[in-house]
């Protein structure tokens, strides 16, 4: 074979070729823009394509991560969480009751295409929300005539869209209303505190969408660039599906800050070693955005241990806790029994409790994480750093104590046939998983000489089997949406998610919880919160779950790009970026 | 299913079977390479009983010592992401791989010698049907289907060994088929059948020993083939699900973490490799003891 | 050279393969249909929402039902429906789009694999019974006995990273529009490729041996002609024939081994779509592109018995 010449085997990162066009440097603010780059492109992989970026139909972190770059609502979640209008050109006017907002907005909104942005748009995004009733819809439920919308049975395609134009009211929020162009009002139906958190919440329902555009191509409008119409800085210029994605700065944007990265290309690869290889080597600006931020151990390990490396790793607290959760009701809609349900009284909570003490929360940071993508959950459920999070060291079930283990073990169930045959299930799609549940069933072994079988059971059928109590024992976890407690509780336990029943990982509900829940979120978030800590104290004192451990996301950023970043819940906009000279 | 590494050199044997069989045993212990890798197969086996009553450590036992650490004098070969020992982990390794491998081969011998004896011999409509169900997935990708397999079924061992042999057994009965449809044609079955012997015993006493050369052959190339299946399997995800280890998910979380702890992908790699050849150079050295037309 | 028996026989062959791939994929169809709607459950996705889901892909119809759509649409308009996972995916072009990228790899796998394999076989033979034999036998016995992943670990290992000085770049997957070029796509075509070309060593040395005791090749050495001329011209020509034998096997091999590849390199082709799909019980999409491959290697397989013809003037249909 004749010899090949080593400059072919250079070979540079996935889509290199596409993204190197020169571009002139962006506007930018002016105010520190010495050395920028004369190629402001910003290059970075995701590990899966995103499943939609219809606001409507959004439920993903990739999918909100993306889109909140393309999309706006009538008021955001700013770097630090705190809400600051958007569209709107101030925070809403609230009546003292605190049944109505008034939003005024701004009058120089327009989508990518020229369309100018009134009022009308609001409503029509809001409706047509609420009418699809995608995953986020229930942030609008306290609209008033929301219970009229979630019920109507057209919720896609041309049908909804012709419903939608001729304002019928099976489509249309009683308690939206615009009284002119640039104003929209809206009357909830009982107080919320937790209204404003929810429509802030970037790239979901709240957002707004062109009709003309929609109207269309009613379900795929998102997935062609001419049609991906939004108000955001960005608009996407190209989308080869499950390979890549391009996004261009729109010129005369609106808002602020004026982008100054110009073009954003998105790589979607499969396998988190390869990419973080091919960032290294240059391919990639930075690595972790898109909702990513899970790179494995080994890999930030070595970052960690390679000199000039090392600087560029970001390490952050995500807002996200994961725990074992026991199946508490077995009934006709929940197939798992076992000896952890409620109805075995104290026998069971006691088998419950040394289930949760026999584990050591801390070797599981250090084993499974190093302690540096995971920190154990010592605080309650809430993931630290949030509204509604407890305190340090304060969550009983968080304890590691093995000789009360086995004593509990031993006084509850003396001949052991009660925890006989156990199993816990798990998603193994993501890696971290796996080892953990490997861990448990270690510790369970070791500390309480108890074996415990590992169910692994694909993920989608796994939320779809954990929803309906088919498993004893199993993971769960919780990524918050928005910093307000409200988010938590009405979505794990209690009636509003639908426990007893199905729907509901725990099967947990109880008057007194359904009660307090009610209260709290009724109130405005200050006097809220030590109802919400009570609804923890009584989540612990029942032992309905086992702790486990906060997540820590990892980025990885090139010294050369500024403005990157996160805060727990969202990657820092695209508009913030700059990428100097290097 | 066809496979590449499955393709056999088929000849009818001749009918003197005492001295074949010695014939073939003195060709196979000359054989150097075949001796070899049966002492090796052996004590493949003779590791992987012993890994059913003892290991170094609990194969399963987490956090023993540093997670990723590299070979020392208390851990021969290191530890794993979770700080398990990668020597205990490999032992009961060994037992899936032979369980997989063998216990394959086993049921593709029991599902598809007799429907290819029957079919080769009685031809008719049954011998239509196989032909054609074995003409229509000739051409189908076995793995693809073996994930389908698996994903219908879920991923465990059991259900990779169903999977495995529901793509393979078709390959044993084509082999079959064609023994069978050649044999019958010989003097010694006519006189058989002239002789009042019943088809059972035509079939089992007679054929079916004249077509064990090829069958033995095709059977122990089979199994470093269902081996190699499994790890792909568990590289993709649906293989065997933890913490039973198989050397393919070690492989798999070796090479995931390759840049960092290089020696965790080593070990199962090694293992698997030498123990494919041992099975592929002892199929060998059968397939040219069992030919005749080699020479002595 | 085409008679009209094998034009004939062509026809038959479509029909047949046409059968074959509206069997299988009926069967894969009915067989992952008993799990209906798992793709498109997510930790958020409950109740009513998912209904409308269902609703959106008909998966609440009853199985014939749906089962009579999915053929009718693939027969009619060649549709094979929307990804469940990524709304608004349109399956046909995806896997299209994808079928060339894994052809390209295949095709120079395949390349490699007979290339090497034959050159090695040829040489085996020549040497037969010195170290040089030995040698490439055992080397090749070693390939087919390494999983493809492997072999493609340590080249990366060994290319991509301990001699990154010198080569000063990433052997991930680049794409180059529609084709990507050989400085990319050598490493996972060697992976792909290395274990099916120690098979076709095997095969060529085998019958190569053969053909060499033959008489006609006795009789061109007593007439003279230069070995290379005898081996290249007469020998070779004959010791193609069970390398073409088993050349569906190997592409079979090779799609087999694509999906293990593509995962690893990262390359957007057919076996990482599959793979991934399976992963994510997107079943629409693995039900598209396992009708791809039945329909591909039934070609495949046609072309063969095709090549046959051209290599063998014996054989005719």
């Amino acid at each position: 074979m004749a010899p090949f010449s080593w400059r072919l085997l250079k070979i540079l990162g996935v889509g290199a070729a596409l993204s190197l066009v020169v571009v002139a440097c962006g506007p930018g603010n002016g105010t520190q823009s010495n050395n920028l780059a004369a190629n402001q492109t910003l290059k970075f992989p995701i590990l899966g394509d995103f499943g939609t970026l219809d606001p409507a139909q959004l439920n993903a972190e990739t999918d909100s991560e993306i889109a909140q770059n393309v999309f706006n609502g009538l008021v955001k979640f700013d770097n630090n969480l705190n809400i600051v209008p958007d569209i709107a050109s101030k925070l809403p006017d609230v009546s003292s009751d605190g049944m109505t907002y008034t939003f005024t907005l701004r009058q120089d909104v327009t989508f990518s295409n020229g369309d100018k942005v009134t009022s009308k748009d609001v409503l029509y995004s809001w409706n047509r929300a609420a009418a699809e009733q995608g995953a986020y819809a229930g942030n609008l439920a306290a609209i008033k005539g929301y219970d009229v919308v979630s019920n109507n049975k057209v919720t896609s395609g041309a049908p909804l869209e012709a419903l939608l134009e001729k304002n019928d009211p099976s489509v249309t929020l009683s308690g939206l209303t615009a009284p002119d162009q640039y104003t929209v009002k809206v009357q909830l139906s009982s107080p919320a505190g937790w209204f404003l958190s929810a429509i802030a919440l970037e790239a979901t329902t709240g957002m707004v969408v062109d009709q003309n555009v929609v109207k269309n191509d009613f379900d795929n409008w998102w997935t062609k660039p001419a049609e991906m119409v939004g108000t955001g800085a960005y608009k996407m210029t190209a989308y080869t599906p499950k390979q890549s994605v391009d996004f261009q700065a729109i010129s005369n944007w609106w808002g602020s800050p004026k982008p100054t990265v110009q073009k954003v290309h998105i790589d979607i690869l499969s396998n988190a070693e390869s990419a973080i290889t091919a960032y290294e080597q240059g391919s990639y600006d930075i690595y972790g955005y898109g909702g990513y931020s899970n790179a494995p151990i080994d890999a930030i390990l070595r970052i960690q241990g390679t000199a000039n490396e090392k600087n560029q790793l970001l390490l952050h607290p995500k807002v996200r806790t994961t725990w074992l959760q026991f199946n508490l009701v077995h009934d006709a809609a929940r197939s798992a029994a076992g000896p952890f349900l409620l109805s075995g009284g104290t026998t069971a909570k006691n088998l419950r409790l040394a289930f949760a003490l026999a584990i050591d929360k801390t070797k599981l940071a250090t084993v499974v994480c190093h302690d540096i993508v995971c920190a154990p959950a010592t605080g309650g459920l809430i993931t630290k750093g949030l509204i509604g999070y407890v305190g340090d060291n304060t969550d009983p079930l968080a304890k590691f104590d093995a000789t009360q283990a086995k004593q509990l073990l031993t006084q509850n169930d003396p001949d052991g046939s009660k925890t006989k045959g156990l199993s816990y299930a798990y998603d193994p799609n993501n890696p971290i998983n796996t080892t953990v549940a490997q861990f448990l069933q270690d510790q369970w072994q070791t500390n309480l000489g108890v074996h415990v079988d590992l169910q692994p059971v694909d993920h989608s059928a796994f939320i779809k089997g954990y929803l309906s109590g088919k498993y004893v024992m199993a993971r769960n976890g919780w990524q918050a949406d928005y910093n307000h407690p409200q988010d938590w509780y009405d979505n794990l336990w209690g009636k509003i998610p639908g426990c007893p029943d199905a729907n509901c990982g725990s099967g947990y509900d109880n008057s007194a919880y359904d009660t307090l829940l009610a209260k709290a979120d009724a109130e405005p978030l200050q006097q809220a919160i030590p109802d919400y800590q009570a609804l923890g104290k009584m989540l612990e004192d029942d032992v309905t779950y086992v702790p486990l451990y906060y997540s820590v996301g990892a980025f990885l950023l090139k010294p050369y790009v500024r403005g990157a970043g996160t805060n727990n819940f969202f990657d820092y906009y695209w508009d913030q970026i700059q990428i100097l000279s290097h | 299913m066809a496979t590449a590494a499955a393709v056999v050199a088929v000849r009818p044997i001749e009918p003197e079977q005492a001295s074949l069989w010695s014939d073939a045993w003195r060709r196979l212990r000359r054989n150097r390479f075949a001796l070899v890798a049966s002492i090796y197969l052996l004590l493949l086996v003779a590791v992987a009983l012993i890994s059913t009553v003892w290991t170094p450590y609990r194969m399963s036992a987490v956090g023993i010592t540093e997670t990723y650490a590299p070979p020392t004098a208390a851990h021969l070969l290191g530890s794993d992401e979770l700080g398990r020992d990668i020597l205990s982990r490999l032992m009961v390794g060994a037992q899936v791989s032979l369980i997989v491998g063998v216990g394959t081969q086993i049921l593709v011998l029991a599902v598809g010698v007799p429907i290819g004896l029957l079919a080769g011999y009685y031809r008719g409509w049954l011998d239509q049907i196989v032909t054609f169900i074995i003409n229509v997935f000739y051409g189908i990708p076995d793995l693809l289907v073996a994930m389908i397999l698996v994903f219908i079924l879920g991923p465990s061992l059991r259900n990779i060994i169903i999977a495995i042999v529901a793509t393979r057994w078709m390959d044993m009965a084509r082999l079959v088929r064609g023994q069978a449809m050649s044999l019958r044609e010989r003097e010694f079955v006519e006189a058989g059948r002239a002789a009042g012997a019943r088809p059972i015993k035509m079939l089992f006493g007679h054929i079916l020993p004249n077509a064990l050369g090829p069958i033995i052959v095709q059977a122990t190339l089979g199994i470093p083939a269902a081996i190699l299946f499994e790890a792909f399997l568990s590289f993709l995800g649906v293989g065997v699900q933890p913490p039973t280890p198989s050397w393919g998910s070690m492989a798999n979380e070796g090479v995931m973490a390759i840049q960092y702890a290089p020696h965790m992908v080593i070990a199962p790699s090694i293992a698997l490799s030498l123990t494919l050849m041992a099975f592929n150079f002892l199929g060998d050295g059968l397939r040219d003891a069992l030919d005749p037309r080699s020479r002595r | 050279m085409f008679t009209r028996g094998t034009l004939i026989y062509i026809a038959q062959r479509i029909v047949l393969i046409a059968f074959t791939v509206v069997a299988v994929s009926s069967i894969v169809f009915l067989g992952i249909h008993r799990l209906p709607g798992d793709a498109l459950l997510s930790e958020r996705l409950r109740g009513s929402a998912y209904q409308i889901l269902l609703h959106h892909y008909g998966l609440d119809q009853p199985l014939y039902t749906q089962y009579w759509n999915f053929v009718v649409g693939v027969v009619t308009r060649g549709d094979l429906g929307e990804s469940l996972v990524n709304r608004g995916l349109q399956i046909t072009p995806l896997v299209l789009r994808e079928l060339g990228v894994s052809a390209e790899v295949g095709g120079l796998a395949l390349l490699f694999t007979i290339g090497l394999g034959m050159v090695l076989g040829v040489f085996a033979a020549m040497r037969q019974n010195t170290w040089l034999d030995y040698l490439l036998t055992t080397t090749s016995v070693v390939g087919y006995s390494m999983p493809n992943f492997v072999i493609a670990a340590f080249l990366i290992l060994v290319f991509g990273i301990w001699l990154d000085n010198l080569t000063g770049g990433t052997f991930y997957y680049q794409l180059g529009g529609w084709r990507g070029d050989i400085g990319q796509l050598w490493l996972p075509a060697f992976a792909l490729g290395f274990p099916y070309a120690s098979i076709v060593a095997r095969l060529t040395r085998a019958s190569m041996l053969e053909v060499i005791r033959q008489d006609y090749i006795r009789t061109a050495r007593a007439k003279g002609l230069r070995e290379s001329t005898i081996i290249i011209r007469h020998a070779l020509r004959n010791a193609l024939i069970p390398v073409i034998t088993i050349l569906g096997p190997l592409v079979i091999g090779i799609i087999t081994g694509s999906v293990v590849i593509e995962n690893f390199f990262g390359i957007p082709g057919l076996g990482k779509e599959f793979a991934q799909s399976i992963l994510n019980r997107d079943y629409a999409i693995v039900i598209g592109v396992f009708t791809m491959y039945a329909a591909m290697v039934g070609l495949a397989n046609l072309l063969v018995d095709l090549a046959y013809v051209v290599i063998d003037p014996r054989i005719r249909y």
